[in-house]
């Protein structure tokens, strides 16, 4: 059982019991020229109850997290940057390996979790997928859990 | 002979007293049930309930909040923030209790709960871990700027004039106690890892109040009613269990403090330890 988010052209499904928020916008015409400066759009989804104040990388979300946790960040970046090098890839991934998480990735690192960020571009917009799990030890069950979500993301 | 007739009198009068007293009684059930709109004549049209029927139309007073109907089981609450992002809320599927605090920004009442809300220190509820996610019509019905003025900071607030029809609020404030449905959470509450183990989830609890104390005391009531033990994040903090030794070194620190034992305190060390202020080294 799962309910369908979709906001500002970015659209995913949502596991019962999840949390999740959208905020900012995607650019419009003029912002995707450069011309005029936005908020850009960020996704937080867990399955675990999101705190109010949480940094665009989760930061208050993941102290929250137990080891069960899972946290998966979708983040916009000016519409230029998906010509640049760090976004040459071309599209999102829809799943994670689970040898692509790995503790020192994170954006601030909490004993035993671990995470994965990716950056690349989808529909001429630019993005970072950062996610993060509850425990490095359970990466084989957290991965996938992660991966329900992540295969869902639709980018139009 | 004469005192035959005096004890028999005295009986009668003592009956006569008895029957006045049921009679008195049958009135005043008959004035109660008249009163609140029950009559035991068939043909009075004007009461909610005559002899024969099988369902009483029962009301409140006037100025009070009508119970709520009975509807299906909790839902996530979805909407959108008061910045206009979209939000969902999961209330079913995680563990742990969820109070859904449905209030206005134009009814008097509610500003006493935007205001108490605003200070986390009064909106904590002792002996309940439950979290609290503010719920306010959706932008079609509720001003925007309104509810961004009043949304306290450190709490999640939704607009969501579906979750208003979900729960078949009747009144703003309202107060729905929820929990989730999960036996294998962790400590921090997640349902499980796929968070989708048992969504049902139950309401423990719900009403409308004109004050945060009042609410308090309902919740309380409703939690100890349910039989719901505290949650093991709270009784871990209670109990230390669990804690990390940074959390257990500063939970010590703080204790020796209130006690008036600062670092490097004699009393720390045993007699004679070579570290123990003034020993020689």
């Amino acid at each position: 059982m799962s309910r369908r988010l979709e906001a500002h052209g970015v659209a995913l499904e949502l596991p019962t019991g999840w949390d999740a928020e959208f905020s900012g916008t995607a650019p419009t015409a003029a912002q995707s020229l450069g011309g005029e400066a936005f908020q850009p759009l960020v996704v937080h989804a867990g399955n675990f109850r999101l705190p109010a104040d949480r940094g665009d990388f989760g930061s208050g979300a993941v102290e929250a997290m137990g080891t069960r946790g899972v946290l998966v960040c979708l983040l916009e970046y000016e519409p230029a940057s998906a010509e640049t090098a760090l976004f040459k890839r071309s599209r999102l991934p829809r799943s994670v390996g689970v040898n692509d998480v790995a503790p020192h990735t994170l954006q601030r690192t909490i004993a035993g979790q671990a995470g994965t960020q990716i950056f690349c571009s989808e529909a001429g917009r630019a993005f970072c997928l950062y996610v993060v799990i509850g425990s490095y030890k359970r990466r084989a069950t957290l991965v996938p859990v992660a991966n329900q979500v992540i295969s869902s993301i639709q980018v139009a | 002979m004469t005192v035959l007739v005096i004890i028999l009198t005295l009986v009668i009068a003592l009956l006569a007293v008895l029957v006045a007293g049921l009679l008195r009684s049958h009135a005043e059930v008959l004035r109660a049930l008249h009163e609140l709109g029950v009559s035991l004549d068939p043909d009075d049209a004007d009461a909610a309930f005559t002899a024969g029927d099988t369902t009483i139309d029962l009301r409140t007073r006037p100025g009070v909040a009508a119970p709520r109907a009975t509807v299906g089981g909790p839902s996530d609450v979805v909407g959108l923030t008061p910045d206009g992002g979209l939000v969902n809320v999961g209330v079913t599927g995680t563990d742990g209790l969820t109070l859904l605090a449905f209030l206005s920004s134009g009814c008097l009442t509610c500003a006493g709960f935007w205001d108490a809300f605003a200070d986390p220190d009064q909106r904590s509820v002792e002996g309940l871990d439950a979290e609290l996610i503010i719920v306010a019509k959706g932008p079609e019905m509720e001003s925007e700027a309104s509810i961004r003025a009043l949304a306290p900071k450190g709490v999640r607030t939704v607009m969501s004039s579906d979750a208003w029809l979900d729960y078949n609020v009747p009144v703003s404030p309202y107060f729905i106690l929820v929990q989730g449905a999960s036996d294998n959470a962790d400590d921090n509450g997640v349902a499980d890892v796929a968070g989708i183990a048992d969504v049902g989830g139950r309401i423990v609890g719900e009403g409308a109040a004109s004050s945060w104390e009042q609410v308090a005391n309902l919740l309380k009531q409703a939690v100890a009613d349910a039989g719901i033990a505290r949650g093991r994040a709270s009784a871990k903090r209670r109990t230390g269990l669990g804690k990390s030794g940074a959390e257990r070194r500063a939970d010590t620190d703080e204790e020796l403090r209130n006690a008036g034992i600062e670092p490097g305190d004699p009393s720390l060390y045993p007699t004679g330890h070579p570290d123990a202020p003034g020993a020689s080294t």
